[in-house]
């Protein structure tokens, strides 16, 4: 269901998920993300190729916000479709997390 | 999972709640949203409530673990949307429980409490009953969103 690559560029470590983010195959990003990151980096979730996400997979990005901010990394997304954007938006969630256009448009702001 | 009359304008599906029912349902709801022909934000949206619904229903409305039935109804008439969602779980108002705290910092926000929030929001219109000892959600959707 779900197709979850890293791919390290600097300091930015990009998480490429492929496919839905529900309550069946969001258990698998969440153990992606488990180890905490290092201080000052970055952790930048491609969703370009994301087609779905529930509040079970914001549930995971949320979790996934806090770590990241618990060990003085940022978390950031990118390449959201319309209808997951809005889902973004409904869940008060884009004023907590940065949003960007594409993974080139984040990757330089943060390089 | 029942195998109920399918056409073009409407889907008729029973199932058990059990979590393994979730993929075989958006399964049929994804040729559903195909075959009648609805456009991607009404469909994403019609998607999530079943979703929602369905996971709220089986995680919560049966924690004496007995079998449930839980019902999918969704009819497309005209330029909307009607969904009719029931389980025969112990009572519960999905709509009647608070919005959660969307505006705190991050580490304010609570994990979890999102998926009601999100369905009556991106719904049009929303209501619940109690009925024959099930709870009904029937949800409308503008299909021109």
């Amino acid at each position: 269901m779900i197709q979850i690559d890293r791919i390290v560029e600097g300091n930015v470590v990009v998480t490429a998920v492929r496919g839905r983010l529900d309550s069946s195959s969001s258990p698998k990003l969440d153990e992606f993300l488990a180890a905490a990151p290092d201080d000052g980096s970055v952790i930048l979730l491609d969703f370009a190729d994301l087609t779905y996400i529930s509040s079970a997979g914001l549930r995971v990005v949320l979790k996934a916000t806090k770590l990241a901010r618990s060990s003085g990394a940022t978390l950031a997304v990118c390449g959201l479709i319309p209808q997951v954007h809005e889902v973004f938006d409904v869940s008060g969630f884009s004023t907590l997390i940065p949003i960007h256009q594409s993974r080139e448009a984040a990757l330089a702001t943060f390089t | 999972m029942g195998d109920g009359p399918l056409t073009d304008l409407e889907l008729d599906i029973r199932l058990t709640n059990d979590l393994s029912q979730l993929e075989p349902l958006i399964g049929r709801l994804e040729s559903f949203i195909e075959q009648a022909d609805i456009p991607p934000t009404p469909a994403y949206r019609l998607e999530l409530a079943v979703d929602e619904f369905f996971n709220n229903a089986v995680d919560h409305g049966y924690p004496d673990g007995r079998t449930g039935d839980i019902g999918v109804h969704i009819r497309r008439t005209g330029d909307r949307l009607e969904l009719t969602f029931s389980d025969d779980g112990d009572a519960f108002d999905p709509f009647a429980a608070p919005a959660p705290n969307l505006t705190g910092t991050v580490e304010e926000r609570p994990i979890g409490g999102l998926g009601v929030h999100l369905v009556r929001t991106l719904c049009d219109s929303f209501a619940y009953r109690r009925e024959g000892g099930r709870n009904v959600l029937t949800l409308g959707f503008k299909l021109t969103a």
